[in-house]
């Protein structure tokens, strides 16, 4: 019944068909959400026992002092400032092409998706030969005009470099599969009103399909952003197993991994944890923010 | 501005043809709507005046300017489309503003010029509102006030009704042509519906299949159709329609015989079958039988068989029964032949195209 009151019943009835997905969902992202928070309290604990001796904030001021850790969020940021934009920008130009053409757009389209189904270590190891400063396909285009060879993955200049244009293009394919899709819901109609309206090429792009497509945009964007906050096994891969050469790509995730796993300092690894959070929770309210006024759905 | 097909002809794939050389010109300052069932190619010529698509073969002329090579852009006409296509992320007042926008017209200028618009199609107060906010009705009225935003020399609608309920569609039709009336802009309105075409237009085209049938005035089109197809197409209810050879001796003396032979199909009027005699205009009269008898208010409807033949009469005076035999009198307006390529050879004004 459509009109039917929420009864205990009903209730309870709506709860069991959620149950197995909610069991899965609370054991495997609530609780260690929920405990890492508690973690990046614990000051003094036994890993061993289960006991915490102590509690208190001093994870926290620890980080904040930690030159690693700053350095850490410097990389993160750069890192995404250096990705996001850079994606949405390709990937539509690259979807706005796609869609123009009409021969062989199937094959370009399964081409241009490619990487987002690739593993990204076998993708780290094609970019490593990319990228080798000897007889890396990279430098030799670079050499072509004129530019002398690059240390890409050793030199710290470079590395951070490496990484994004490795990230960008692997995150290229999906991106613009969502443009198409983005692209083609918008109505012909509206360019031909534009045309009609007297709107060249350009104006009918700014006018038409900027605005119609600022949902897909902010879409791509927004989960741009928090992918790029996690960024952690394409460093892991490209750079076997480092932070990329003196930590030149050092990102939060990886220092909490450093933290996690090598050093055993579980305190410390939960409370950067808890600082990416928020750093991302900020981040993506100021995009839903600005998205009220800009979005138009 | 006068527009004027020389022998236009349109495909899409080059194989098959869509429209087939027209050639017609619609005066300056004329309400004129393109009529025909779907498919017919009514839709594809407003594109090809619009500019947004080009004919394959022949010329367009506004005025006396040839206009074929120019896009859109350049022929500057204004046009409403079937969804209204208003831009959903701009208010009402940016999308009438918006092709003056395009046209680099001051913003002042262009507010206040918008505003004047929206009075004159009364949507003065929704300005601010989304698109997707307004009924159809309003949406309609917009897209009407963006079209004339920029003064265009040409008004083209493409079937700008057909997504408003049925009282609407009347109000919106007489807006129409007040908005066409008041304005003086020539207007181009495309539709398969015969009574909005009968009641706004000034003449009107039928189409059908990428062929002109026929390019008068409403009253013409009713009086003198020039073919089949168009007596078929205008009139509600539909025009009868039966072969020749179910007369016999019936029409003998009444049509001259030479005509009588090259008929092929008669097709008469509803209101041409009277079961009363007057003295004038009478052809000819047949026997009939009636197979079902019908009276709405003030209209009384008969349903006859006439030599196997299914006839409708609208001109009933008296009471009928069921399967009694009935004389009805076959009127001359309203009653024409038609030969075996569906042309008028008799009834009406044979000198009226």
């Amino acid at each position: 019944m459509l009109n039917e009151k929420p009864t205990l019943k009903s209730t309870g009835k709506a709860l069991l068909y959620l149950l197995p997905m909610l069991v899965i969902t609370i054991i495997f992202n609530i609780y260690p959400i929920l405990k890492s928070f508690i973690m990046s309290f614990y000051t003094k604990y036994d890993f061993f026992k289960d006991i915490v001796q102590q509690w208190g904030w001093s994870n926290f001021t620890y980080i904040f002092h930690d030159p690693d850790f700053l350095l850490a969020v410097k990389n993160t940021l750069i890192f995404v400032v250096g990705v996001v934009p850079l994606t949405v920008i390709i990937s539509l130009v690259v979807a706005l092409l796609l869609n123009k053409i009409k021969w062989l757009s199937g094959l370009f389209r399964t081409v241009y998706f490619l990487p987002f189904v690739t593993s990204t270590v076998a993708i780290a190891q094609v970019w490593h030969w990319i990228y080798n400063s000897d007889y890396g396909l990279l430098n030799y285009f670079l050499g072509l005009f004129g530019v002398s060879p690059i240390a890409w993955l050793e030199s710290p200049k470079y590395a951070m470099l490496a990484l994004i244009i490795m990230s960008i293009w692997k995150s290229l394919g999906f991106n613009i599969v969502l443009f198409l899709v983005g692209l083609n819901n918008i109505n012909e109609r509206y360019y031909q009103a534009a045309e009609i309206d007297g709107a060249n090429a350009w104006h009918q792009f700014t006018n038409v399909t900027v605005p119609l497509l600022s949902p897909i945009t902010f879409l791509v964007s927004v989960n741009g952003v928090i992918g790029s906050f996690k960024v952690f096994d394409q460093i892991f891969a490209l750079f076997n197993g480092t932070p990329g050469p003196s930590k030149s790509a050092l990102t939060i995730v990886y220092y909490l991994y450093q933290k996690f796993y090598t050093e055993w300092k579980y305190g410390i690894a939960a409370a950067s944890g808890v600082v990416l959070f928020f750093m991302i929770l900020l981040v993506t309210l100021i995009q839903m923010w600005y998205s009220k006024k800009h979005v138009h759905y | 501005m006068e527009v004027t097909f020389k022998d236009v002809s349109l495909s899409y794939d080059g194989t098959r043809e869509i429209l087939h050389h027209l050639n017609f010109t619609i005066p300056e300052g004329t309400l004129v709507s393109i009529l025909g069932p779907s498919g017919c190619g009514k839709s594809t010529t407003l594109m090809l005046i619009s500019g947004l698509l080009a004919p394959t073969k022949g010329q367009i002329f506004f005025g006396d300017q040839d206009v074929t090579k120019q896009d859109a852009l350049a022929r500057k006409v204004g046009m409403v489309f079937q969804n209204y296509a208003l831009y959903p992320h701009l208010t009402v007042l940016e999308n009438i503003m918006f092709p003056l926008k395009m046209a680099k017209v001051k913003k002042e200028e262009r507010r206040e010029k918008a505003l004047k618009l929206a009075k004159l199609v009364h949507v003065d107060d929704q300005l601010d509102k989304k698109p997707g906010a307004l009924s159809g009705g309003q949406q309609q009225r917009v897209a009407i006030a963006r079209a004339l935003a920029k003064e265009p020399s040409l008004l083209l609608l493409d079937e700008p009704l057909s997504n408003l309920d049925a009282r609407l569609r009347i109000e919106m039709r007489q807006e129409i042509r007040r908005i066409q009336q008041e304005t003086g802009v020539t207007t181009i309105f495309v539709t398969h519906d015969q009574d909005e075409a009968l009641h706004i237009s000034d003449h009107i085209m039928v189409l059908n299949l990428g062929d002109i049938q026929q390019f008068s005035s409403a009253e013409t089109l009713y009086d003198n159709p020039s073919n089949l197809f168009v007596a078929k197409f205008i009139g509600e209810p539909v025009i009868n329609t039966l072969p020749i050879t179910a007369f016999g001796h019936d029409l003998d003396g009444a049509v001259p015989a030479a005509i009588l032979a090259k008929t092929q199909t008669v097709g008469i009027r509803p209101e041409a079958l009277q079961d009363h005699p007057i003295d004038t205009g009478t052809l000819a009269q047949i026997t009939t039988q009636v197979k079902a008898f019908e009276k709405y208010g003030r209209e009384k409807n008969a349903l006859v068989d006439y030599n196997g033949n299914e006839l409708l009469s609208t001109e009933i005076q008296g009471r009928l029964e069921n399967h009694q035999d009935l004389t009805l009198y076959l009127q001359k307006s309203g009653f024409y032949l038609f030969d075996e390529a569906g042309q008028r050879i008799f009834g009406g004004e044979q000198d009226v195209e």
